[in-house]
């Protein structure tokens, strides 16, 4: 879902302030800054940060970029926050740099950095004088593999599988697609890998086409849902039984396994990646050691669980695994 | 280009000239290519695919590639009225994701999916009618009134989508999309009438031949009484009308309103408009080439992705190709 728009200028911009109950004097205090609020994932993470908050008893201030482009306003937003008393910083930057510099002052605070959902380049980090204090995020990579296993367990062992990309070059989409062609080596042949810019359209368009020059095609796996929901449509008007793994885990994938049309997804919770990053806040503010890396959780959602996911979207359909739930205890 | 009334016959086609020349003469012309680039590049690119990749030439992809192409006709259509007055809209693909948007909105609120369709087409062609406004009345340059109504528009469908999705579930569209008559979809169809409605409006109206002299020479077009600013905000509004169209196809195509700008969709609608031998200072233009050039454009990424050639190269192979036709164009007469 990380859909970049070069050119969008969103207008809409919400700087929410979530105002949580009034706690004892003693709460800790947590900024908060995210990525562009015009993509419903981010919303999503936006949600679970103040749920969690309110859960916790955290105070919590949420400020995120104007829109999934808008790297140097990400910046000025934190540079703001750094100069006002907070306790412990959330950040999800835009890209791995912008928001090193911004991140000077806090470390100079000696206030916790809980770095969420995309990395902060370890090196530039160093080269600032500061670490993050955690990570917590989807590995794509794992992501990708799990979408890879599932597909062989759907298609026969040596038949032909294509891949639909997403932006070229896009780091998201090349782990996702690198953990897929791990777990299908030499059990299953790429025949094409197709970019289609994590557009729908331009995803109908090219398994189309890919249908037409493969008529033996088995499988298809798309780096998003939203181009997975694409593919499938082109399968759909071919009337072949050809399966569609998509990534994300969006409302309308679900929705589209739970009817049996697209086959799987490999879901990723942005509400529990923001949530983590509260609890982490939380964690440090005890005073405890912070662990240095913590893989969010990704599940696998076909036809067996898609009911389930719905139900508890934007939550996991099950348990998952929360090393900070247990500090906490 | 020096009166109007010269200009209308003259940009129907390339040869046709007081004199009949010989074929001979005509492809050791430069002006002959620089005028049938489309034409020559689609029959070029069909011949290389057909020999490199049978399946190109198969029925069922080459209705494949037509139903693709369909968008992408309708919305060249548009930016040739436009460029026509010597203008260029910018603001395009953004009108699109604005149209899909009202569609999914109003669907979603239960008025029915024509009316849905109805709002989409109306509000795009507001946009249009008000970028005319802005240009003329301004009088701002096309580029930089286009450049920010695109970021407005943008601005505008996400707020009124909140960044979602919106599943549009219509029969209607769903036959709109799937549906076909005789050999081609009904898309294919829309995208027929378009070139013939769009073809018959710029060669055989008064409102045409305002058009071009508008295009070709404001300042005398302006003497001979030709009200050129109301010419202009004609030709925006069409504009905003094909993206209308186009907007009413996407949703049918995908089977719902997404809040994303297909920003290729603009830069190969300006793509098709130069292949199709359009001046982009305005004053000559044809319907056929831009509408040829956009299917060029869909058959080469149909082509590539056929052969299995990486992603990487086809912008590459896109941008090497327009920029030679405009190479071309410095040979029209």
């Amino acid at each position: 879902m990380r859909l970049f728009n070069c050119l969008a200028v969103s207008a809409s911009l919400f700087a929410m302030t979530a105002s949580g109950p009034a706690f004892a004097e003693d709460a800790a205090k947590v900024a908060a800054i995210v990525k562009g609020l015009d993509n419903p994932f981010f919303q999503t993470m936006q949600k679970g940060i103040e749920e969690q908050a309110k859960a916790n008893g955290v105070n919590v201030t949420v400020q995120a970029a104007a829109n999934m482009g808008d790297a140097t306003g990400q910046a000025d937003r934190l540079t703001a926050m750094a100069m006002q008393d907070f306790d412990c910083y959330l950040v999800n930057p835009i890209s791995v740099s912008n928001l090193v510099q911004a991140l000077v002052p806090v470390a100079q605070k000696k206030k916790p950095i809980v770095n969420i959902d995309s990395t902060i380049d370890a090196s530039q980090a160093k080269a600032a004088g500061f670490a993050v204090s955690t990570y917590i995020g989807t590995d794509n990579v794992a992501a990708g593999a799990l979408a890879g296993e599932e597909m062989l367990k759907l298609v026969p062992k040596g038949s032909k599988v294509a891949i639909i990309a997403g932006i070229v070059g896009d780091v998201g989409s090349n782990a996702r697609i690198k953990g897929f062609k791990q777990a299908v080596e030499g059990k299953l042949e790429v025949v094409v890998m197709v970019s289609a810019d994590w557009d729908r359209e331009k995803a109908l368009t090219a398994a189309t086409d890919i249908l037409a020059a493969h008529p033996d095609l088995t499988g298809f796996f798309a780096a998003n849902d939203i181009m997975a929901l694409g593919v499938e449509r082109a399968v759909r008007t071919s009337g072949k039984d050809v399966k569609v793994i998509g990534l994300d885990g969006i409302v309308d994938a679900l929705k589209s396994i739970a009817a049996g049309e697209l086959s799987a997804t490999v879901a990723q919770y942005p509400y529990v990646v923001g949530a983590m990053g509260v609890e982490a806040c939380a964690v440090a503010a005890k005073g405890k050691e912070l662990p240095a890396n913590v893989p969010a959780p990704v599940l696998l959602i076909n036809k067996d669980n898609a009911d389930a996911s719905l139900k508890n979207f934007p939550r996991p359909g099950g348990d998952y695994p929360d090393p900070f739930r247990e500090m906490l205890k | 280009m020096s009166t109007p009334s010269d200009n209308a016959p003259a940009a129907h086609s390339a040869g046709a000239e007081e004199s009949r020349p010989s074929l001979a003469a005509l492809l050791l012309d430069p002006s002959f290519w620089a005028d049938w680039a489309s034409v020559v590049g689609l029959v070029g690119l069909v011949i290389v695919f057909g020999i490199a990749q049978p399946v190109f030439l198969s029925v069922a992809n080459l209705q494949a590639l037509l139903l693709a192409a369909a968008i992408l006709v309708v919305l060249s259509i548009g930016q040739t009225f436009v460029v026509a007055t010597s203008g260029i809209d910018l603001s395009m693909a953004a009108s699109v994701m604005l149209g899909a948007v009202i569609l999914g909105l109003v669907n979603a609120a239960g008025w029915g999916i024509l009316l849905a369709c109805v709002a989409a087409v109306l509000a795009t062609s507001a946009v249009g009618f008000l970028n005319g406004v802005i240009i003329t009345a301004g009088k701002i340059p096309d580029f930089v009134v286009t450049l920010g109504t695109l970021s407005a528009i943008t601005g505008l469908g996400l707020i009124l989508s909140g960044g979602e999705p919106t599943m549009v579930g219509s029969t209607f569209l769903l036959k709109l999309a799937s549906g076909s008559f005789g050999p081609f979809g009904y898309p294919v169809w829309v995208a027929i009438s378009a070139v013939i409605v769009a073809h018959i409006v710029l060669y055989h109206t008064r409102f045409g031949v305002h058009l071009l002299a508008t295009g070709g020479q404001t300042e005398s077009a302006g003497a001979l009484g030709i009200r050129t600013n109301r010419v202009k905000i004609a030709a925006y509004t069409i504009s905003g009308l094909c993206a209308g169209i186009a907007a009413v196809l996407l949703v049918a195509r995908i089977g719902s309103a997404e809040p994303l700008i297909n920003t290729s969709l603009l830069l190969n609608s300006v793509a098709a408009v130069v292949l199709g031998g359009v001046s982009l200072f305005g004053g000559r233009a044809s319907i056929l080439g831009p509408a040829i050039g956009a299917l060029m454009l869909t058959a080469l990424v149909n082509g590539l992705t056929l052969l299995s050639v990486s992603a990487f190269y086809q912008p590459l192979a896109v941008g090497a190709i327009v920029v030679l036709a405009a190479l071309i164009m410095r040979y029209q007469k």
